[in-house]
């Protein structure tokens, strides 16, 4: 008897899991159409809270008939992973975040994106500054929205500067070595460095900059067999050499490089407008003294390119349904509007692929960002962004092993040759 | 047997077991204790002076911790999720390990072994087709599409377990209690079952250990707040260029005390009724 | 030979069978099938043969990887093990305080292996961790390293701090300790016998049945291993620390299915070779052991 009520009482207890409000799905209710919007800017990312401002405004201005569900996924590598396993099973979510990458605009090629080609062109073109659309554009189809960008000059700390007897960031790399040196002499690390965290950020932009010095507009044509990558890895080995980086550098992720930064420990750094927020808000006495320069020219090199990329781009997924189509379209006219994305960019110090103007009140480093975008000679895209995501996670690899003399520069670029096999 | 000799040896020996047992204690709570410490300062003072004391202890960590990922419903949720695919897995389980330890049928051996080298499957690598699986069950973004992932996914351990645990139990009770005329069921209910509650525990712990701790299948198989479990919730506080360790922290010692005052309360008290007046020297 | 219980039998292997043939069989079936496929992104392209084999292979990291795995298994089913039965024989002696030692020891398996590699990461690291802190403070501050960060340090110090959480499996192997009756120690203190006369007589041949099944299992999350290192190194340094499980990950964000799905293969069947073969030869003996008992 007191096992029959054992059982009984297990079975209640399942049938009440599976029955009761634990099923969570995207519904039709009504004719209201429901767009699912898996997105990692949420929770403590500075465009959180603008971009729920902007979903909930068009939610209400569409109240019965179009609805916009935002999914959390606040950690950028959970999403990867689960908009990837989702797209290999089939399951496309209604609109999300595309982070366009050589791996990534492979998925151009199945059936799965929405075809905005069309849509792209004529008055909704106008809206954006010229070059991104073209950018998105594969195989002369459009199936992603340009949105925000990414630009990413070098950023120094200028009281540490001053405070090892450095004027203005040097312009060429003799110069820089010999910075270096006056800020050793002082007691500062020169520079934050970082191999890890899958995409070795900090370093992979030093790279990035330094081929961009060294072969000027036209870097990425060259494949990498062109001596450019070893002599770029040779300037960047230095750089992780003689205590011109912290300790911590091999092995280190994002929030080793711009910790050591922000704690005024390390005097260089490279980041983009997205990181405003948060050193005002952590380390107001360096945001204050952060001034932005362009990478040291090589001999013989190009000077005052910037390295500015797509950041994200807004996808939907492939529909037949002409009036979710049209949904979809809507959405992503409402999030490209000029003053929409000019409220983002003001609330969080990202920057957008759209032609807007920032109002007078600006953070004064994100004035330093527009400056420097402008009298940028030429921007070129980062490393991430040309070669395949295999390619850019060895290069992390790869540099901790010549970081650690396991590998010689040239060794350096055969891994990053072998990966992309 | 000389006196003096054997003290030494007791001596040196009863040290070097005080020295054991202290240096796991201290690695094991020390790390606790500075997770504690961290979830009461800035980020900033958490990457600049990581062993110092708070400066300031900052409480609002805490009230972050909540607001932020919604842990209330996680850590119930969790709750559910663990529970279930336990039950759920040691009933399955322990059926089928009284049928291969007890019984007699074609392809014994071979569906055992079978489900026994599922031990060593890397999960991960099905998440393809897990999450086509749960799509097509219509189980996404619930919690019984998370209880029974894990109950399955957990079903060659526990068999593994509960077949050795219930190979060493003797035949004869069995034998006997059948010629008193205990049917089938009766067997398994009433001898098997309750003689291999170490088994049942042992297995149980280790289900209800990775549905509380598992974090993949979490993140590909849910995606709203309402089934989502609290390892999601920890990272919650990692955002594409800057994570919140402070508020992650504040977030994992709220999730800390639950499990550990449910730990205290259960576990210790089935070990006690199973092991009791067994301690020796 | 048809068993007259064959309707129950079918019953009570149901459900097991049910779970286990969704979500392993499939998928193995998945995983076999996917890894003989040429993938370009998103879509299968056709047929590839053995390519993805050959790729993997070719791949330096794999053969690290393995290297790793196995390192790993043996780590965990050999050192850890024995490390969580001492702890376990020392504790089932009831010294002061065992209770409270028992909770502690098992608390870090309630916390989930996020919380633990980030701390981790905190005290392993070079600048500010509290390793190389201790290590000047007594003196030995020429020590100090970026220990995730080299080469040579960076397994071993994944592997040791896996290694020393003994709660989980001292868990099980004191229970077992705990229900051997004390009349045999009784026993064995009026023949003269010592603690480790008695510990090695008595108690290590009656729990050796769950000493092996535990050291299996270790195994097992050995060869299965991923969690720790993803966290802490990602693989790294110079994919030193790589194991399968990572390689098959990265694949899988690599877009390479058709790879990722040969590595699982791989897995599987070197796993499932190993344990097999351990349970074949040494499981069996166990059980006859604990059976006679």
């Amino acid at each position: 008897m007191k096992h029959r009520v054992l059982f009984l009482s297990i079975c209640l207890l399942v049938v009440l899991a599976v029955y009761g409000d634990l099923f969570a799905a995207a519904q039709k209710e009504g004719g209201e159409i429901v767009l699912t919007f898996p997105t990692f800017w949420v929770g403590q990312d500075s465009k959180a809270g603008p971009i729920a401002d902007l979903v909930q405004q068009f939610n209400a201005d569409n109240a019965g008939k179009i609805r916009v569900v935002i999914e959390a996924n606040p950690d950028t590598d959970g999403y990867r992973t689960k908009l990837n396993t989702s797209l290999a099973a089939g399951v496309v979510p209604d609109i999300f975040v595309f982070n366009p990458d050589p791996t990534t605009f492979q998925y151009y090629d199945a059936d799965i994106l929405m075809d905005i080609t069309e849509e792209l062109k004529g008055a909704w073109a106008q809206d954006f500054a010229p070059g991104y659309i073209e950018a998105s554009t594969k195989k002369g189809r459009a199936k992603t929205v340009p949105f925000e960008t990414g630009l990413t000059p070098i950023w120094y700390n200028q009281e540490l500067f001053g405070r090892a007897g450095l004027g203005d960031f040097p312009k060429n790399f003799d110069d820089f070595w010999a910075a270096a040196e006056k800020l050793k002499a002082a007691g500062i690390v020169p520079t934050s460095q970082m191999t890890g965290g899958a995409n070795a950020w900090t370093s992979m932009l030093w790279y990035s900059h330094i081929l961009a010095s060294i072969s000027g507009p036209e870097v990425w044509k060259n494949p990498l067999t062109h001596p450019q990558y070893v002599q770029a890895a040779e300037i960047l080995l230095r750089m992780y050499q003689d205590g011109n980086t912290t300790k911590d550098a091999v092995g280190g992720d994002a929030g080793v490089a711009g910790g050591h930064y922000m704690a005024g420990r390390t005097a260089i750094f490279i980041n983009g407008p997205w990181y405003i927020g948060r050193i005002k808000k952590d380390a107001p006495a360096v945001h204050a003294v952060t001034k932005l320069a362009h990478a040291p020219a090589v001999k013989a090199g190009a000077y005052g390119g910037e390295i500015g990329f797509q950041l994200s781009n807004l996808a939907a997924a492939n529909t037949k349904d002409p009036a979710r189509k049209a949904a979809v379209l809507k959405f992503l006219r409402w999030m490209t509007k000029p003053e929409n994305v000019k409220m983002i960019s003001e609330r969080s110090g990202a920057m957008f692929a759209l032609k807007y103007q920032l109002g007078a009140q600006v953070d004064p480093l994100l004035k330093q960002f527009i400056e420097i975008s402008s009298s940028a000679k030429f921007s070129v895209g980062h490393f991430e962004s040309q070669y395949p995501v295999a390619v850019t996670q060895e290069l992390g690899q790869a540099l901790g092993a010549m970081a650690l003399g396991k590998a010689t520069a040239k060794e350096f670029v055969q891994m990053l040759i072998q990966a992309s096999k | 047997m000389k006196k003096v000799g054997v003290s030494a040896v007791t001596i040196i020996a009863k040290a070097g077991k005080w020295c054991l047992l202290s240096f796991f204690f201290f690695f094991t709570f020390l790390p606790l204790l500075w997770l504690f410490f961290s979830s009461f300062k800035t980020n900033f003072e958490f990457l600049t002076e990581p062993f110092s004391l708070p400066a300031v202890w900052r409480f609002g960590n805490y009230l972050n911790a909540i607001r932020i990922s919604g842990m209330p419903r996680l850590f119930v949720n969790s709750v559910i999720v663990s529970t279930c695919s336990t039950i759920l897995n040691i009933l399955a389980a322990s059926m089928a390990a009284f049928v291969f330890s007890r019984e007699v049928f074609k392809l014994q051996n071979a569906i055992l072994n079978l489900i026994v080298a599922g031990v060593l499957v890397p999960i991960i690598a099905f998440m393809v087709p897990y999450f086509r699986l749960i799509s097509s069950l219509g189980l996404y973004n619930s919690l019984p599409g998370l209880i029974v992932t894990y109950a399955a996914i957990n079903v060659p351990i526990s068999v593994f377990l509960l077949y050795s645990f219930m190979q060493s139990i003797p035949r004869e009770l069995e034998e006997a209690a059948v010629m008193d005329g205990c049917s089938f069921w009766m067997r398994y209910s009433r001898i098997i079952f309750p003689l291999s509650r170490l088994g049942l525990v042992t297995a149980a712990t280790f289900v209800f250990l990775y549905s509380w701790n598992e974090f993949i299948y979490a993140l590909l198989l849910t995606t709203s707040v309402s089934a989502r479990t609290l390892q999601l919730g920890i990272r919650f506080f990692v955002s594409q260029f800057f994570t919140d360790y402070t508020s992650m922290y504040a977030a994992l010692v709220i999730t800390i005390i639950p499990s550990m005052v449910v730990y205290v309360l259960f576990h210790e008290r089935i070990i006690q009724g199973l092991t009791s007046g067994a301690l020796k020297g | 030979m048809r068993n007259k219980h064959w309707k129950a039998i079918l019953l009570f292997l149901t459900p097991t069978v049910v779970l286990y043939a969704l979500f392993f069989v499939f998928p193995l079936g998945y995983v076999f099938f996917v890894s003989f496929i040429r993938w370009s992104g998103a879509i299968p392209t056709g047929f590839a043969g053995f390519q993805n084999y050959l790729d993997i292979f070719h791949n330096p990291t794999f053969a690290v990887s393995i290297r790793n795995n196995i390192i790993w298994a043996l780590s965990l089913g050999i050192g850890q093990i024995a490390l969580s039965a001492l702890v376990a024989m020392i504790l089932a002696r009831g010294p002061w305080g065992w209770r409270f030692l028992r909770t502690v020891y098992f608390l870090p398996n309630v916390i989930s292996q996020v919380a633990i590699s980030m701390m981790w990461i905190a005290i392993y690291n070079a600048e500010y961790g509290a390793l190389n802190r201790i290590l000047e403070q007594i003196g030995l501050g020429h020590l100090a390293r970026n220990w995730l960060g080299l080469v040579e340090t960076a397994l071993p110090a994944i592997i040791i701090q896996q290694l020393l959480y003994v709660g989980y499996f001292m868990i099980i192997i004191l229970a077992s300790t705990m229900s051997i009756p004390t009349s045999y120690y009784e026993a064995a203190q009026i023949d003269g016998a010592s603690v480790l006369q008695q510990e090695r007589y008595i108690t290590l041949p009656l729990i050796r049945g769950i000493l092996v099944t535990s050291s299996i299992l270790a195994m097992a999350y050995g060869l299965r291993h991923f969690e720790a290192t993803f966290l802490m190194t990602a693989g790294g340094p110079a994919n030193s620390t790589s194991v399968m499980g990572i390689m098959l990950f990265n694949n899988l964000h690599f877009l390479q299915y058709g790879r990722a799905n040969a590595i699982g293969a791989v897995l599987i069947v070197l796993g499932a070779l190993i344990i097999v073969t351990m349970r074949r030869t040494i499981g069996r003996q166990s059980e006859e052991i604990v059976a006679k008992g």
